[in-house]
């Protein structure tokens, strides 16, 4: 049998093509261990072995170096995965990736070039849906804590971005590094401009429209890199020109709109591969035209004409649906446009800062907000939960969004659909927003569900408390009183001194709880008491128990002041000093009585008349007339004597307020 | 880069020409034995006109060209006709021949007289060109009085002095030794074909031959010399007007479609001994490869077996990895050493393992490459897949018609996949489906 021709061939061949993209690889992988250290290298290291062999035992490869390397393409699968993986996840995890890579998304559809999906990122997207917490929790570099990725704790360009200086997939983050690999394949011929340019192009300009920070876009979230070593992976980017610009550019929208819409904060992972499956399409609609059919400029002239139309049509509906849908505002991107004024109903409203967090409100007549939207956070799975709630005039929750959470892709992230935070719409203070009542937890995210349901109680109350500080203004007897409470480390004592009815100051006087971590507490509680002029304030979080035993102690302390504080209980308001007259009914009839007011508090309480019956109602009062005194306001009945008491308090009632009345 | 070129794909290839290129053309005087095809060309096989026991001398008709697409061959030695009957061609087909034991005198069969090109009509031009026998002598074969003489107005003859094959070097020393020839055969054309301008279209790695041919057609305003980016496949007809007159060939048309032909350097040497009455019995081959001794170009009888030829030149070195009739890239396998030189030969070529490359079809890696070097915009790789599956149709309508199986898709695939053997392999089952 002749050989047939053409008798020369490029030197060329698939394991020099394969050497070559391993050689473009190397400067992300020293940037990795440089930023990572060696953790990094050995998940890269493990996933490129687990990938050659796994490769070379499907296979069925002679056993020797060249047979068990191959032609290179699972090594290079294998140090793709292991680049595109954070360096603290479990050794196991670029283990599972490479075999799946290998096994399940390359050779169970026939091996090189007749994948359609690209393995490393097929791996990456089964691991991220499968153990997501080992995917998205990274290192911070040169340090051993993790953190997520700029992409959620960022929104704007920084240099340490342009050399890998942050949190990210070790592989990922060092524009410079991944650039020097691009230029060295590009160099060698092994990909074109095509898919990088328009893959990180069309995300810049979509970046651009949508006011995101461009430079920022196209830096993080692994964007570069893929644009670089994924969408270009030949097996699965189309073979014509025009298929591989349409590749990129479909790459860098999708990416965005991930990143935008979902709660996978990366986007690259999964536009890669939904344009991996659309790329025999893409490919047999840009067949290009031979040489010599049609006026090749003409039709060429209509083509550029057709694309810039179809981008134009693109840009304005995405313009008009940004416009018609505010609902559809990025959760993720609080450094954008919220909607306050809409929801505020007028571009006129304030914006305040009370106990670092923001207000947006409206006024009303008495100066209360007439509608407000409020900023807050609270501690999640994962770490804090941003979110914003509206609020109407009676603080009912007319609408509430999740801005910024780092709950866990899948589950966690179900607590910002709209199914569970309806739930809350038309709450407000005076609902116990009871998980399992009230609200339905979002199942399999329990504590997701908890957490922002708290945040939202607690929200509520702030709100309360920064708008409304008690309604009814505490007073107390002037003077100095001593508390103390049950505190993590043993007994807590305060000191509370009360002058012209408020609290002047309130000095912890003893403890015996963890210096450093309750710190917080000991300087921040006192000072919200004296402002709010309540025992009941905001605790410090980190330093919980403190807080409470501090507030109860001081609550102790007042308790001796002569007002009970307790919740629901209000203190008589005590008028000018004087002797004042007032009636109930009580079991037998009409009671009257006299209330004596000396040196702004209630000294005495004389019966004038009554028809209860004597044997009862004279051991009821000795009991009650003194507590009242005691309280300075409204206490509990005497059991057995109900009626009688109810028309004691009403006749103290009528006597006080009447006389306020005046 | 120097030079004008064709816009789409395109690539850089080895060129080899060194061992050749610097060397003057030799004379083989003339074997012992010729055999001459009777089918040298595209078109119609030539009848016989001579039998077996016949004397024949240099020159003398011995096949008669009637039908249109035809031309005659003529004897290449003076002689006795020992065989009428099939022979086998260099690239492996069958053609009915005529052989000649050489009687070593070289008897001519009619003398040559000069003639001035200028006092003859385009008709007589054509006629002599004709009865000459001339075809296309780069490789294609085709009949070039019927090239002269095309349906449409022609404004352009082109000579394709290209030469962007590997190895072939002997359209270079033509030009270096035989311009004058060259450049009277062109104005000759010119005339013929009713064209007004000739342009001499030269690649850039070879500006001696540059400077030679801008002396020779010094005092003729009506012609130039184009100098081409070295670039495969420059030689290629619809590439060279592409780039030279930037006119695109429509798909499935002759180059006449945009008022040009295009004349290979041999062909228009060939038309200037026509008008003297020379017929084309004789061409200049390179003969050259690792496995050949003492590469030359040699001038050489048409009907020399091509063993002969290698034999003259030192003879080869060890089994040859291959054996190529014309250039590496396009040039068929020589399947029998015994057969001819014919007329559209331009040279043989004797490979060594280290120098060659071939179909190792591994899995393709879709890299693009191939679509990226293709002179026609097509994509190699689905043509090939398509074709080698047999879906003629599907590949027909990929624009398997328009390759013109320049070899550069499979030269430049990392997996060495034999895509222009499923693309010819594709043509041929897709005539036999038309025909069908
Ligand atoms: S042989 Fe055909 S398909 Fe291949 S590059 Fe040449 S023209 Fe294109
Ligand atoms: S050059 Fe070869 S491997 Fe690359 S796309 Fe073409 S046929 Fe496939």
């Amino acid at each position: 049998m002749l050989k047939t021709g053409p008798y020369l061939r490029s030197s060329l061949t698939i394991e020099q093509v394969m050497v070559d993209v391993l050689i473009a690889l190397i400067p992300a992988l020293i940037a990795g261990v440089i930023f990572f250290g060696r953790q990094a290298l050995w998940i890269v290291f493990l996933s490129t072995l687990t990938a050659i062999l796994t490769g070379a035992v499907l296979l069925r490869a002679p056993f020797n170096l060249r047979g068990i390397l191959g032609d290179g393409s699972a090594a290079v699968t294998g140090l793709l995965l292991g680049l595109i993986l954070p360096s603290t996840a479990a050794w196991w995890v670029p283990v599972v990736g490479s075999f799946l890579a290998i096994s399940l998304i390359k050779l169970a559809f026939g091996g090189l070039g007749y994948n359609i999906f690209n393995p490393a990122l097929g791996a990456r997207a089964i691991l991220l849906l499968a153990f997501t917490s080992q995917l998205v929790k990274f290192a911070v570099p040169f340090d051993t804590i993790t953190a997520a990725t700029p992409l959620l704790s960022s929104r704007t360009f920084s240099w340490p971005l342009l050399w890998g200086n942050v949190g990210g997939s070790i592989g990922e983050t060092s524009v410079i590094a991944i650039l020097l690999g691009g230029f060295y394949l590009l160099y060698k011929g092994h990909i074109n401009w095509r898919i990088p340019i328009g893959y990180v192009g069309s995300a810049f300009v979509l970046a651009l429209l949508w006011g995101l920070d461009p430079w920022f876009t196209i830096t993080t979230g692994g964007l570069l890199f893929a644009a670089v070593f994924m969408a270009t992976d030949m097996v699965t980017s189309p073979v014509t020109f025009g298929g591989q610009l349409v590749f990129g550019v479909g790459c860098g929208i999708l990416t965005i709109f991930i990143r935008q819409y979902t709660s996978f904060p990366e986007g690259v992972t999964f536009a890669v591969l939904i344009m991996n499956a659309l790329a025999p399409l893409i490919e047999s609609v840009t067949i290009p035209i031979p040489f010599g059919v049609g006026l090749a400029r003409e039709t060429r002239l209509k083509g550029i004409a057709a694309a810039g139309a179809a981008l134009l049509v693109a840009v304005g509906a995405l313009v008009w649906i940004d416009n018609t849908q505010p609902a559809l505002t990025p959760i993720l991107s609080h450094g954008q446009h919220l909607p306050i004024a809409d929801w505020l109903g007028t571009s006129d409203f304030e914006s305040l800062d009370f106990e670092g967090s923001r207000f947006y409100v409206t006024w009303n007549e008495e100066e209360k907000p007439a509608k407000a939207v409020y900023l807050a956070e609270q501690g999640g799975f994962n770490g804090p939960i941003r979110f914003l709630l509206v609020l109407d005039q009676e603080q009912n929750i007319t609408d509430l969004r999740i801005l910024d959470h780092r709950e866990d892709p899948g589950l966690g992230e179900l607590i910002t659909k709209p199914e569970f935070l309806d739930q809350f719409v038309g709450k407000n203070k005076h609902n116990e927003l009871a998980l399992g009542e009230d609200i339905e937890a979002v199942s399999g995210a329990t504590i997701s569900s908890r957490s922002f349901t708290t945040g939202v109680k607690r929200a509520l109350e702030n709100f309360e408390l920064a708008f409304f500080p008690q309604e009814e203004i505490l007073e107390w007897a002037d003077g100095t009183y001593f508390g103390s409470a049950d505190s993590f480390g043993g007994k807590l004592e305060v000191e509370v001194s009360v002058s012209e009815g408020v609290i002047a100051s309130v000095l912890v006087t003893g403890h015996s709880d963890t210096p450093g971590i309750s710190d917080g507490a000991f300087e921040k509680i006192p000072e919200r008491i004296v402002a709010l002029g309540a025992s009941k304030v905001d605790a410090v979080s980190g330093a919980t128990v403190s807080s409470e035993a501090i507030m109860k102690a001081v609550q102790n302390a007042l308790e001796k002041a002569g007002t009970p504080l307790s919740e629901g209980v209000m203190a008589y308001s005590i008028p000018p000093d004087g002797t004042y007259r007032g009636q109930g009914t009580g079991f037998g009839g009409e009671l009257s009585l006299e209330a004596v007011v000396k040196e702004g508090r209630l000294a005495e309480i004389v019966i004038v008349e009554s028809s209860e019956t004597p044997a009862i109602a004279d051991g009821a009062l000795d009991q009650l007339l003194p507590a009242i005194i005691e309280a300075q306001g409204p206490v509990d009945a005497v059991s057995g004597a109900t009626k009688t008491s109810g028309a004691v308090l009403e006749a103290l009632d009528d006597a006080l307020v009447k006389e306020e009345g005046q | 880069m120097i030079g004008r070129t064709f816009p789409r794909g395109g690539g850089e290839i080895p060129h080899r020409k060194e061992a050749t290129e610097n060397k003057s053309i030799v004379v083989f005087g003339a074997p012992p034995e010729v055999v001459i095809p009777l089918k040298q060309h595209i078109g119609a096989c030539c009848e016989p006109a001579v039998a077996v026991g016949d004397h024949v001398k240099m020159g003398q008709p011995i096949g008669e060209a009637r039908q249109f697409v035809c031309t005659p061959v003529h004897a290449s030695v003076s002689g006795e006709v020992i065989a009428v009957e099939e022979r086998p061609l260099p690239d492996g087909g069958k053609s009915p021949a005529v052989v000649i034991k050489n009687d070593g005198n070289d008897q001519l069969y009619k003398e040559y007289k000069p003639r001035d090109y200028e006092e003859m009509s385009p008709e007589e031009i054509r006629r002599a060109v004709k009865e000459a026998g001339i075809v296309g002598m780069g490789g294609a074969g085709f009949p070039t009085h019927i090239k002269l003489d095309p349906p449409t107005v022609i404004d352009t003859v082109l000579i394709n002095g290209a030469e962007c094959e590997p190895y072939l070097t002997c359209d270079h020393r033509l030009m270096l030794e035989r311009a004058p020839e060259m450049v009277e055969g062109l104005l000759a054309m010119i005339k013929a074909s009713g064209a007004e301008t000739g342009i001499i279209c030269i690649e850039a790695n070879k500006l001696d031959a540059v400077e030679v041919v801008r002396q020779a057609i010094s005092g003729h305003d009506n012609l130039s010399v184009e100098v081409l980016q070295v670039r495969y496949p420059q030689g290629a007809e619809k590439q060279l007007i592409k780039a030279v007159l930037n006119r695109e060939v429509p798909s499935g048309c002759l180059p006449c479609e945009t008022c040009c032909i295009v004349q290979n350097v041999h062909t228009a040497i060939a038309v200037s001994e026509a008008l003297k009455g020379k017929p084309s019995f004789e061409r200049v081959v390179t003969v050259s490869g690792g496995a050949v001794l003492d590469p030359r170009n040699v001038l050489v009888r048409i009907g020399t077996p091509i063993e002969d030829l290698f034999n003259f030149c030192g003879g080869l070195i060890g089994e040859p990895a291959a054996i190529v009739a014309g250039g590496p890239m396009t040039g068929p396998p020589v399947a029998e050493l015994g057969g001819p030189v014919i007329k559209c030969s331009s040279g043989f070529l004797a490979l060594r393992e280290n120098e060659v490359g071939f179909d190792q079809n591994r899995p393709c890696l879709r890299c693009s490459r191939c679509v990226e070097v293709c002179p026609m915009g097509l994509t190699p790789n689905l043509l090939g897949e398509l074709s080698s599956k047999g879906y003629y149709r599907k590949a027909e309508q990929l624009g398997l018609l328009d390759c013109i199986e320049c070899g550069l898709c499979s030269y430049t695939c990392p997996s060495k996949r034999s895509l222009v053997t499923w693309i010819k392999d594709g043509k041929a089952g897709l005539a036999k489906e038309k025909a069908s």
